[in-house]
């Protein structure tokens, strides 16, 4: 009798957990774990994707959230090393079951999590690793590049380069792989263009190195006609400082892939080099249309500062995720990755594309060159060329063929 | 690059003076290391992240003033003392308990703290880059052997020396260096005549940390100020102090003209591998005279 009593109260508290179970699902939120570098140089950058996304995840929480539920987030720090990157994902899936994986600044973690989230079949969203292999070569169905990477970079670089008379370039830069990879992208584009080029000499010096005086020192007794900056994290502001000190910027045009962009030029204040070439994927100020404006007021509302490029990559990310959510109808991964192949969101620089082929976001890249502002305390790009998205990109045939298809 | 160009007296006259100048921070900074690692006998990890705090208070410090010449001056005279007063507080409130443990302990601990004040700098001043600037005259380059040479590191070339002269006449000429040195090779000693040694322990420590600081506000002008700055300083000042002598502040001095010009010739020669040929130095030193250079205190 004891035993069957205990069986029936069993099959009860059982059978209210069948009850329970689907309402609480019902108010289950869409979950998406950003994975990034909270510590170190890159943390400037990485704030700001998340700001970002926030608050495009509050805007749509107090509209009501995405297909009824809400939109939750958390964070995770990688501290810039892979086998962090790696455990804090498999948490992230396995223990706070995320729906979607965003991040992060590493590329090396980024092609690390790629490999995981391809067996686990969650969508991961790169948002600021700029190797050309994440939707290149080692791309697949479950990873989404939303910045620009290397060859794009180098494409759009070598647009602008390629007007200008300069034959003889050196090329120097952080030696990791993204100073490579840069130096790589914009070199093999420019000679596409302008085969008469030469590289005269290299220089590369150590991650975040602070005394740049004796590379640029030694650049100058070779006398090229310009030189080409493969720079990342710390060395971006660095090199221009050098650049100032030394009259550098004055005596060998210089080509910085992230010169004009606000990370580098707001510490420098009014003691930036000018006339140094360099392209971006967002400025602020350019171009001034209804959306930019919108976004960048808020942004500098909620959290007191100027967006800079991350922010737009957080913001663009964010979109995605609504509206392709929205679109599939339900909460089904596959549903959601067919929804936003080719989708189309809005964004502070007009609207962008999440390409099929290789699930890559065609970004404009704005090419200019450093100058005094009036307005503002610290230097802006001037002469502006926006280079359209589609322009930058390598076709879908070379992707296939990167892919071995 | 030609061989011809780079063999140019302009070229090596110019990369030698830079070279110099570099050498000049890291003897400030690597001095304060040997100086804590010669009369605690514990090399502080965590010296890294003091430079850090010495050029984020320059940064707060001069922005107070809107980055005008006086608010340089005054970042260049009180970051240090910023640095020092907290080294002084770490070391009465935690560290000073330690001494009567094994030596781990103390390294252990200064490791632990290294993770703790990169932190706090990131709580304090946020993760932005940050930027200072020196007063006008001392901004842009002036023409030595055909080069630009930044006028700053002129400046840098000539507090060095004024550093190495200060040091010398503290550790020689003052009753608390002298006790200092004296604590550096027997301890015991120093104890038994009657002098507390905890507190000599004490003045090493912030006088070590002054000087970290000290080089993290001069060095502020040149770079940017960022999180991660006391990783990289603090692998080279391990391998300057060891390859100077332990302890030993004029193998600082050695020990950082190596480095500093190992480098800046390196680039003249070979650019691209230019960031390897310090620690080749520090490789064929260390084979050569596995003690250091100059004779370690211990």
């Amino acid at each position: 009798m004891k035993k069957v009593f205990w069986v029936v109260i069993a099959l009860f508290c059982f059978s209210t957990f069948f009850i329970i179970f689907p309402l609480s699902s019902a108010a289950r939120p869409i979950k998406v774990g950003i994975i990034d570098c909270y510590s170190g140089p890159a943390t400037t950058f990485t704030y700001d994707v998340r700001d970002a996304f926030k608050m495009a995840v509050d805007e749509v929480n107090a509209k009501g959230g995405v297909l009824g539920r809400k939109l939750e987030f958390t964070t995770r720090d990688t501290k810039f090393k892979v086998d962090l990157g790696i455990s804090v994902a498999k948490e992230l899936i396995m223990r706070q079951n995320v729906d979607i994986l965003m991040g992060t600044i590493s590329s090396s973690v980024a092609l690390a999590l790629s490999e995981i989230v391809k067996r686990e079949k969650t969508p991961f969203f790169c948002t600021f690793s700029k190797s050309a292999k994440i939707t290149g070569e080692k791309g697949h169905r479950y990873v989404f590049g939303i910045t620009e990477n290397t060859s794009m970079i180098g494409k759009a670089a070598a647009v602008g380069l390629a007007k200008k008379p300069y034959v003889k370039y050196w090329i120097a830069g952080d030696d990791y792989e993204y100073g490579h990879a840069l130096a790589d992208g914009v070199w093999g584009n420019l000679r596409k263009k302008r085969a008469d080029v030469k590289m005269v000499g290299q220089s590369w010096w150590k991650v975040g190195e602070p005394e740049l005086t004796p590379y640029l020192t030694a650049i100058l007794s070779a006398k090229p006609d310009a030189v080409i900056f493969a720079t990342g994290g710390a060395s971006m502001v660095n090199i221009m400082k050098v650049a100032k000190a030394t009259g550098f910027a004055k005596k060998i045009p210089m080509f910085v892939h992230t010169a004009t962009e606000l990370s580098t030029l707001m510490p420098l204040g009014q003691q930036a080099p000018e006339g140094v070439l360099g392209t971006s994927n967002y400025h602020f100020y350019f171009p001034k249309t209804p959306e930019n404006n919108k976004f960048v007021k808020v942004f500098k509302k909620t959290y007191g500062r100027y967006p800079k490029v991350g922010a737009l990559y957080g913001y663009i990310t964010a979109q995605f995720i609504i509206k392709g959510f929205k679109k599939a109808g339900k909460l089904d991964t596959e549903m959601f990755i067919d929804a936003i192949e080719g989708m189309k969101v809005g964004s502070p620089v007009g609207e962008i594309q999440l390409r099929a082929c290789d699930h890559q976001a065609v970004l404009p890249m704005f090419l200019g060159k450093t100058e005094r502002s009036s307005e503002y305390p610290f230097f802006i790009a001037t002469d502006i060329t926006t280079i359209p998205g589609p322009d930058v990109m390598p076709t879908c045939d070379e992707i296939k063929k990167a892919r071995g298809k | 690059m030609d061989i011809g160009q780079v063999f140019t007296f302009s070229a090596l006259g110019s990369q030698f003076l830079v070279g110099l100048s570099r050498s000049m921070i890291l003897f400030i900074v690597c001095s304060g290391m040997s100086f804590v690692l010669g009369v605690l006998r514990v090399p502080n990890v965590a010296h890294g992240s003091l430079y850090m705090i010495g050029a984020f208070s320059a940064f707060s410090i001069a922005s107070l003033f809107g980055g005008s010449p006086t608010g340089f001056w005054l970042a260049l005279i009180f970051a240090p003392l910023v640095v020092a007063f907290v080294s002084l507080i770490v070391e009465r409130a935690l560290f000073c308990h330690l001494y009567e443990r094994e030596h781990l302990m103390l390294l252990l601990f200064t490791f632990a703290l290294m993770l703790i004040l990169g932190d706090l700098v990131k709580l304090t001043w946020g993760s932005e880059y940050k930027s200072i600037v020196a007063p006008p005259f001392l901004r842009g380059s002036i023409t030595i052997f055909d080069s630009p040479f930044p006028r700053y590191n002129l400046f840098l070339l000539i507090i060095g020396p004024l550093v190495a002269i200060g040091l010398w006449i503290f550790t020689n000429k003052t009753k608390i260096g002298k006790i200092s040195r004296a604590a550096a090779v027997d301890r015991e000693m120093v104890g038994a005549v009657g002098i507390n040694v905890s507190w000599v322990f004490a003045a090493a420590f912030v006088i070590g940390c002054y000087l970290a600081g000290l080089g993290g506000a001069l060095v502020a002008p040149t770079v940017s100020i960022t999180l991660g700055m006391d990783h990289t300083i603090i692998i080279e000042a391990f391998l300057i102090v060891t390859i100077g002598g332990l302890g030993n502040m004029w193998g600082a001095l050695v020990g950082s003209l190596i480095f500093g010009l190992t480098h800046a010739f390196g680039v003249l020669f070979w650019p691209q591998f230019a960031i390897v040929f310090p620690y080749i130095a520090v490789t064929i030193i260390l084979i050569w005279k596995p003690t250091g250079m100059l004779k370690s205190v211990w």
